[in-house]
This record gives structure tokens, C-alpha cells and sequence, in this order.
């Protein structure tokens, strides 16, 4: 008796708050000029984030899956999470297609165990348009003050972006010699000395496929072609093959990874033109067992403490002003500029065209 | 008599002409409902743990989207894989098994005899020490030979290269050979493993006979020792053949860089690197290609049949070895060769790269411990270490106990439904694992929502079972085939009791097979990783999933500090096993 009454106050209390989010979005969407000069909704709001806060804590934990595999941050955050609202959180890790096809088949099954998914603006699509996994984002205090640019039109609230640059071996590459752009790859002289991640796979190869194509041009992108690239689908292991003196040039490499590989005899390159990047961020997926505290934690990643902790790490953060105070080498690469990124309605067509100019 | 008076005809028609009664059978014709029960116990066990998620994937392969989506039966699966790049993509997959199968065989006997039937030194000491490298993760042997022959600065090249003077590299580790060589490292240890006991079960009397008659000792070993050895051999060629047929790793880290593609690598790129994964090529494609291995097997069946390969008879099993004088330092020679090349230069470089900060980057300032400080303070690491002893000891236990049953119907039984539980016992074998693991993925999550198996830990201990199976059935198949049926009729002639027959004579006289198939086993589960992470949640990571999330972090050295643990740990059951081996012959 006792757990059906409170399962009855809790699917009340959901669905009360399910309301409260589309009040809050109509009224974000609709009215902010008025209800802002008002004064008034500011308090009404600040009461019904209070219940919201008050509901997930009452649910006391969270099933987080994450397709950033092996990240000690998610591990930071979550902790961090846990120590502001007490809410537990549990982490599940694959990678993106292996825990997409977790969540579809769980929810196909009506085995509906997660309640947050942190992945890519890609994979988002993926979800809402052909999974139909994922439910409308609330919104929420923090989700209002990211950049105009990281409010998207797929139910992500994002999180931060993933830089991509250029890697160099300082040992076999002199300081005058070093690719200052992404043009530079396409010089002759470096052919045969360039490790890539391959373009024409889902991947860090075929981001920096798609953006260069897209932003410099096919002629461009086959020069690069000609080089003979050697290809590989081992982010990690190509740096320190990189390192070793394997090759000269690895690219597009994680920008954020130079801290772990510093001692080594490489330099990480921020390219002229920019980054390419990935914007990573949480889906509301359907039927959350604890939608209460999936809101809250969507919330906590857009706020300052979770920005602050990605933008120490070199990814760049959705919150404005996160960047302040950083050491300069990591300031940098927290800052620089984004260059481009992919884009799911076209990947058939895009993959198509690197293959065959990657043969 | 009330046993012989209660057996049906057709019974003893079908019994009749290799078995004439032997203690199972006899035990059990008694009781013929029994035995009907048994069997369809067994069968349902083996369709739920094989049939059930291939039908999920044949579902998969027939329909337009996976199961749980709104889509059609069409045959578009069948008619994409139906390409003449996927012909010469599965011609060419086929010769790289087959040039890595051959001579892994080869060697993989030959270090057999060494080390089973003949004087060489320190042959209990190299037993251990050669399998060693089929225990570390394929991942970090890969990343070894990457340092030591890539044709730039592999370490190989530059001793090359100082000692001739020579500008080009000797070995390139990116080409057809690396692929090869990296999939030799696996199936040689693993192909000693399965056959090693075959050879010492052998009663060297036959040998003897046909040494005394004339023949010689090239002779002898074609004509007698092979021939004897042919359930063991066939069953190795297609075990090794088969995965050499899916092996992954290799292809992906050698093959990708050279453009050598391999079926698994085009079924791996249609999952995870199209714009949205495809299942019904991917599940196509391996189908088909299960349909090719399964010629296979029937080609084993009829090889096989209406033989007799008994060697362990009642009379005076006398495992004893051939003394060979001063050639015994020659064999001794090629073992340390051996071991030099596939254990040391690789695992040395493991061991090395594990107290310096970075692989490959050896200098004073750069020696630390942080990364055995690292593993032992990760706490995920000592969670997953937990769950995978428990299910690597439940899982191997269970799965060379359900193999072991299966190997003796379909061996030592003429009872209808044995070739159908040997079949199935196959099948999980022949698809490749990382289709198998989505298979097992829908396969337990559309289970009715009541039968608790998905998001539990038994999602993953039921889907060890099953890949498990197939070597299990393999390794006591082999042992059966040698077992002669006098000995049950012995035992049950001196008053034993079907179940004292049983434990005495079937299990303990397989027990050296046994306890290597579960070795095998246990260090397959702890391996195992395209099956654990579309099946473990929250809390049962296995030790393969952790260290997933390390290598994909780029924590290599704390990966291969795990590794070298993992060793240690195979290291320590090869001893206790050998040890009683060991023990228990010089008893017999």
C-alpha cells in the first residue's frame, strides 16, 4: 500500500512538473520582455525550481549513460552533482553506437532504466528523429544564460564542444616547417608523413573531412588526398605513434589531450582557420525513472561549476565567461576559434563523396 | 536383466554396432522417458543460449529496421551483401585465415609433441611459458609489435639498420604479414592448449608397434600419431580457421593502415561508422557467412564418422616419452626460439613500458610507478575485478559442465538428437562476436518483462555460457574420442554404479581436458567484450569493459599493467592445474 501511494504522489508530482516545464518554456518563448519587466514570474519561477529541486531529491538517485568513454570528468561531475543535491548518480559507459542501440532496444522492450544520455548533437538527431527516444528539454535557470549559438533545435541542452587540431612531432618537424593552417597539411612536403584519422568513417577524420570540404573546397581536400595519408581509427595510440616518430603529422588530433601528453615531444597546433568540433551534450530520454533529477543534472552541466571544470580541461564551454583565470596554453584552446562541424542530415551523401576521394 | 528385458529394439538396433552396451546407455534404457526428458532439457538450455539470439539476428538480417521497430520482411539485407567487392573482400579473408591456420597448426603440433611426448628440457616450465601471450588482450600485443616493427622506428628496424647499415626496414608489422603474425600469436598458444593433452593421453604402445614393424619415426608420426590425433586436429583447423574468419583486432590495427580489408571490418564499419548503424547488412553478411562455416563442420562429421580413434584403453595406459638423445636440445632450442620471439620481445615491452611514464620513452627522469599506483587505487577496477572472478569461476564451471554433457551424447551415445545438440553447440562460434553481442543484446531485452535477465548480471554470465560452448564442446570431444569403452564396461562389470562410472572413468580420465578447457574458458569471459558492453549495467562492469575505458582514454600503460596482472593470474592457475595433472597421472 504504502509504495503504491508514494509511487501515485510521485507520478503526480512528475506529471506536475512536466506541466510546470511547458509553462516555464511558453512563458521563456512567448513573454520573457514582459514577465521580466514585471518582476513577479522571477519569484514564481524561483519557487517552482525549488519544488523541482525539492521532487529530485526525493527520487535520490540518477542513471546516467554516456557515450564519452573513459573521461575521469564524468566521474568529477558527477560527484560534484552529488555533493550539491545529494542525488546519486550511476554511469554507464559504451560507445555511441553501442549504447544507442542499448537505449532503443531498452525502450523497444519497455525497459525504460536511464534517465540522462550525454552524446553528440549528431546522435541527438538520431534519437529524436529515428528512435523517437528522447523527450522535449525543459527548460531551466541555466539553460537560458549558454550562447545563442549552443541553443539548438534538437532537444540537446548542450554541455561543451571538442576541439580538433593538428599534431606535430617536434622532433622531426623544425619550428620554421610547422602547419600553421589547415591548408598547410596540403603542402607536397609532408607527403607520406601525415597519420590520419580515417575521413571516411564516422569519425574524427571525417569531421575534419566535412568541415574542410564544406569551408575550403574539394579541390582543397583532394590535394590532402594526395598526400597518402595513412590511416588509422586509434585516436590515442596515433599520438604516441606520433610521438614516438612514426610520423610527422597526426591529425585532426583532441586538443584537449596535450595535458596528458606533456614530457612527449609533440605540439599541439590550433589551426588559423579554427577548430572543428563536436558539441556534446544531455537528452532527456523517454520515460525517465527519475525525470526530476534528469532535469536538475541537465541543469547543474550548464552551470558555472560544470563549464568551469570543462573549460580547465581545454573543451569549450556554452557558458560565457567560464575562461577566466585559466593558464594560457589551456586558455587557448578552451577559446579558439570553432571552425565547423557535421552535419547527420548530410552524412550519406558526405560519407560517399570521402570515399571515393579517400579510395 | 531386468535393464537388458526392459530395452526397446530399436534400441539396441541403434546402439548395437560401436557401443554394445556401454554403462550410460545401459544405465539409462532402463528408464527411456528419462533420457527422452533429459535431452529435451538439454535441447531447450542450448536453444536458449544459441538458437534464441540468432533468431533475434536472423530477424535482424530478414527485416527492414531491429526488432522492436515499426518496419517490413524484405530480402534487401541478402541482395546489399551480394557484391563483387564483398566477394573479393571474403576471398581475401579467407586467405588470411588460412595462411595464419596452417601454420599455427603446424607449430601449435609440433610444440604439442615437444612438450607431451618427448625428453626436452624444462618442458613442464615451457608448457606455462608459451601459451602466455594468448591471455593478454589483443590490444596491447598489437600495440607492442606496433613499437617493435613499424617499418619507421620499430625497434626491430633500428637493430636492422645499425647492425647492416641497411636504409630499408627488415619487417613492416602494417602489411598482410603483420595481420597474419598478430593472429599467430593467438592461435598457437590456444591451439597448443586444445591439443597438448590429446598428445600426453596417448598410449604410446601404438607408436611403439609401428616402430617395431618397420616403420619410421617420419612414418610413425604421419601414419599413427597424426592419424590418432584427427578428431583433436580437425576440430583445431576449424576452431582456428573459423576465428581466423572473424578476427577483428588484428585487421583493424595492422590491415586498415596497408587497405587490407576483412569481412569483420566491413561488419564493424556498418555498425558503428555509417551515418546510422545496419543491422539488417550487418546481420546479413554474417549469416552468410556462418552458412559457409557450417560446410565445415559437416565436412568434420563426415571425416570423422564410423571411426575409432580410442587410445586411453583398459590395458596399461603408460603415458611415457620418446627419448631424443641430443636432438632433445634441438626441440629444446625451438621452444626458447619460440618463446623469445612471441612472449618476450612483445610482453617485455609491456613490462618495460609499465614503469615508465610513456610507452616507449625510456629515460631515468621518465620512471615512475604511478600507473600501478593508479590501478590499485581505482576503485571501478577492484569492483569489475570482483565480477569478473565471479563470473569467469560460475561461467567456466557452468560452461565445461554443459559441454562435457554434450560432447558425451553426441560421442560416447547413439541416442537420436546428439548431432542436433552438437550443431547447436557450434553455432555461437560461427557468428562473430560483435554481431553475436547485439544478438544477445535483443535476444534479453525482449524477454516478457517478468524473467528478470536483462540489466542483471546473469544477461552476462548466460551470454559466457554460450560463447563459451563451442570450445568447451571442442575440448571434451577431443577427450572423449580417446576414451576407450571397455574402461565404462570395467567399471560397471566390478560392480560400480553408473554414477560412480561416471565420476571415475568419464570424469576423471578427462578431467586434464577438462581443467584446460576451463582455463580456456575462464580467460575467454574475462576477455570477452563485444557481448559485456551492450549487456552489463551499472555496477557489473566486467575487468573488460574497464579496460576499454582506459585504453579509449589513452591510460595504455595502466591498461597494460592490468594485462601483465592478468598474466600473472594465468600463470598461477597453469601452475596448480600442471601440478595436478601432474599428480593424478603418476596415480593412475
Amino acid at each position: 500500500m504504502t509504495i503504491n501511494t508514494s509511487m501515485t504522489s510521485a507520478i503526480q508530482k512528475a506529471s506536475a512538473i512536466q506541466k510546470w516545464s511547458r509553462r516555464v518554456f511558453m512563458a521563456a518563448a512567448g513573454s520573457l520582455a514582459i514577465s521580466a519587466a514585471a518582476g513577479l514570474p522571477a519569484f514564481a519561477q524561483d519557487a517552482e525550481w525549488q519544488k523541482l529541486i525539492d521532487a529530485g531529491k526525493k527520487e535520490g538517485s540518477l542513471v546516467l549513460y554516456t557515450a564519452l568513454v573513459g573521461q575521469p570528468s564524468t566521474k568529477q561531475i558527477a560527484e560534484a552533482f552529488t555533493k550539491q543535491y545529494g542525488i546519486s548518480v550511476e554511469v554507464l559507459e559504451a560507445r555511441a553506437s553501442e549504447i544507442r542501440e542499448r537505449v532503443r532496444v531498452e525502450q523497444a522492450a519497455g525497459r525504460f532504466a536511464a534517465d540522462v544520455m550525454f552524446t553528440s548533437e549528431g546522435q541527438t538527431m538520431l534519437y529524436d528523429k529515428e528512435d523517437k527516444s528522447v523527450d522535449p528539454l525543459p527548460v531551466t535557470p541555466n539553460s537560458q544564460k549558454i550562447g545563442d549559438k549552443f541553443k539548438l533545435k534538437v532537444p540537446m541542452a548542450s554541455v561543451m564542444t571538442i576541439p580538433y587540431g593538428i599534431m606535430i612531432n617536434t622532433g622531426l618537424v623544425k619550428p620554421a616547417d610547422e602547419p600553421k593552417s589547415w591548408k598547410d597539411i596540403a603542402d607536397p612536403k609532408w607527403q607520406g608523413k601525415i597519420l590520419s584519422d580515417d575521413p571516411r568513417a564516422i569519425g574524427a577524420g571525417y569531421l575534419w573531412f566535412f568541415s574542410t570540404y564544406d569551408k575550403i573546397g574539394e579541390d582543397y581536400v583532394k590535394k590532402v588526398a594526395n598526400q597518402k595519408l595513412v590511416f588509422t581509427r586509434d585516436q590515442r595510440e596515433s599520438q604516441r605513434r606520433t610521438a614516438r616518430g612514426e610520423y610527422s603529422i597526426y591529425m585532426p588530433v583532441i586538443m584537449t589531450d596535450f595535458s596528458d601528453l606533456k614530457g612527449l615531444p609533440v605540439k599541439f597546433i590550433i589551426p588559423e582557420e579554427g577548430v572543428p568540433y563536436v558539441l556534446y551534450g544531455n537528452v532527456m530520454l523517454k520515460k525517465a525513472p527519475h525525470p526530476n533529477a534528469a532535469k536538475l543534472y541537465l541543469d547543474f552541466m550548464q552551470g558555472p561549476v560544470v563549464q568551469k571544470i570543462y573549460a580547465s580541461l581545454g573543451y569549450g564551454p556554452v557558458l560565457p565567461g567560464m575562461t577566466e583565470g585559466l593558464p594560457a596554453d589551456v586558455k587557448a584552446i578552451s577559446e579558439a576559434k570553432l571552425y565547423g562541424t557535421t552535419d547527420t542530415t548530410r552524412q550519406n551523401e558526405m560519407l560517399a563523396k570521402s570515399k571515393d576521394i579517400f579510395k | 536383466m531386468t535393464i537388458i528385458h526392459n530395452r526397446p529394439l530399436d534400441d539396441i538396433a541403434e546402439t548395437a554396432p560401436t557401443i554394445a552396451g556401454n554403462a550410460f546407455t545401459r544405465a539409462f534404457s532402463g528408464g527411456s522417458l528419462w533420457r527422452l526428458i533429459g535431452m529435451l532439457v538439454l535441447i531447450l538450455i542450448l536453444g536458449f543460449l544459441t538458437i534464441y539470439p540468432l533468431a533475434m539476428l536472423l530477424y535482424g538480417s530478414l527485416h527492414s529496421t531491429p526488432p522492436g521497430m515499426a518496419g517490413e520482411f524484405n530480402l534487401n539485407g541478402y541482395r546489399s551483401i551480394m557484391t563483387t567487392q564483398n566477394l573479393i573482400v571474403l576471398a581475401n579473408t579467407i586467405g588470411i585465415s588460412l595462411a595464419k591456420t596452417i601454420p599455427s597448426l603446424t607449430i601449435a603440433v609440433f610444440l604439442a609433441w615437444i612438450v607431451a611426448r618427448t625428453d626436452t628440457p624444462f618442458r613442464g616450465t615451457l608448457e606455462v611459458l608459451i601459451t602466455l601471450p594468448f591471455f593478454i588482450p589483443p590490444i596491447l600485443t598489437a600495440m607492442a609489435w606496433g613499437m617493435l616493427a613499424n617499418p619507421q622506428v620499430g625497434v626491430i628496424n633500428m637493430v636492422w639498420r645499425w647492425a647492416t647499415g641497411a636504409t630499408d626496414p627488415l619487417v613492416n608489422i602494417y602489411s598482410y604479414g603483420g595481420v597474419i603474425w598478430h593472429m599467430c600469436q593467438y592461435s598457437i598458444p590456444f591451439l597448443f592448449l586444445f591439443m597438448v593433452d590429446a598428445f600426453r593421453a596417448m598410449d604410446p604402445s601404438l607408436e611403439e608397434s609401428s616402430r617395431m614393424c618397420g616403420a619410421s619415426r617420419w612414418t610413425t608420426f604421419r601414419k599413427i600419431t597424426l592419424l590418432l590425433m584427427l578428431p583433436v586436429l580437425t576440430s583445431s583447423f576449424m576452431l582456428s580457421f573459423i576465428k581466423g574468419i572473424e578476427t577483428f583486432e588484428s585487421a583493424l590495427f595492422f590491415g586498415l593502415p596497408a587497405g587490407i580489408k576483412v569481412i569483420t571490418t566491413d561488419i564493424y564499419e556498418s555498425i558503428n561508422h555509417r551515418a546510422t548503424p545496419d543491422y539488417q547488412y550487418a546481420t546479413s553478411l554474417s549469416f552468410a557467412i556462418m552458412g559457409l562455416m557450417f560446410l565445415l563442420v559437416i565436412w568434420q562429421w563426415w571425416m570423422l564418422r564410423g571411426k575409432s580413434f580410442q587410445t586411453v584403453t583398459g590395458k596399461g595406459f603408460r603415458p611415457s616419452v620418446m627419448e631424443l638423445g641430443p636432438w632433445r636440445w634441438v626441440t629444446f632450442a625451438f621452444c626458447v626460439l619460440f618463446f623469445f620471439i612471441t612472449v618476450v620481445l612483445p610482453i617485455g615491452q609491456l613490462m618495460l613500458g609499465s614503469f615508465f611514464r610513456f610507452f616507449g620513452f625510456y629515460t631515468y627522469d621518465m620512471l615512475t610507478l604511478e600507473h600501478y599506483r593508479a590501478v590499485f587505487a581505482n576503485s571501478e577496477f577492484w569492483r569489475a575485478v570482483r565480477n569478473t572472478m565471479v563470473l569467469g569461476l560460475l561461467g567456466a564451471t557452468a560452461t565445461m559442465a554443459l559441454g562435457a554433457i554434450v560432447a558425451y551424447i553426441s560421442v560416447r551415445t547413439r541416442w537420436r538428437g546428439r548431432n542436433l545438440v552438437d550443431s547447436m553447440a557450434w553455432l555461437p562460434w560461427m557468428m562473430p562476436g560483435m554481431v553475436l553481442g547485439v544478438g544477445f543484446l535483443w535476444a534479453f531485452a525482449m524477454l516478457p518483462g517478468p524473467i528478470p535477465i536483462y540489466g542483471t548480471i546473469w544477461a552476462l554470465l548466460l551470454a559466457y555460457i554460450a560463447l563459451g560452448t563451442p570450445v568447451s564442446v571442442r575440448v571434451m570431444t577431443g577427450a572423449y574420442h580417446q576414451l576407450s569403452y571397455d574402461l565404462e564396461e570395467c567399471s560397471r562389470v566390478h560392480g560400480a554404479s553408473w554414477f560412480q562410472t561416471m565420476w571415475r572413468i568419464m570424469v576423471a580420465l578427462a578431467w586434464p581436458a577438462f581443467a584446460v578447457g576451463w582455463v580456456l574458458t575462464f580467460f575467454g569471459i574475462m576477455r570477452e567484450l563485444s557481448a559485456s558492453i551492450l549487456l552489463y549495467s551499472v555496477g557489473s562492469e566486467t575487468l573488460a569493459v574497464v579496460l576499454m575505458k582506459l585504453w579509449a582514454n589513452g591510460n595504455a600503460e595502466q591498461v597494460s599493467v592490468i594485462g601483465l596482472m592478468m598474466m600473472l593470474l594465468v600463470i598461477v592457475f597453469r601452475w596448480v592445474q600442471l601440478s595436478f595433472i601432474k599428480s593424478r597421472i603418476s596415480k593412475l
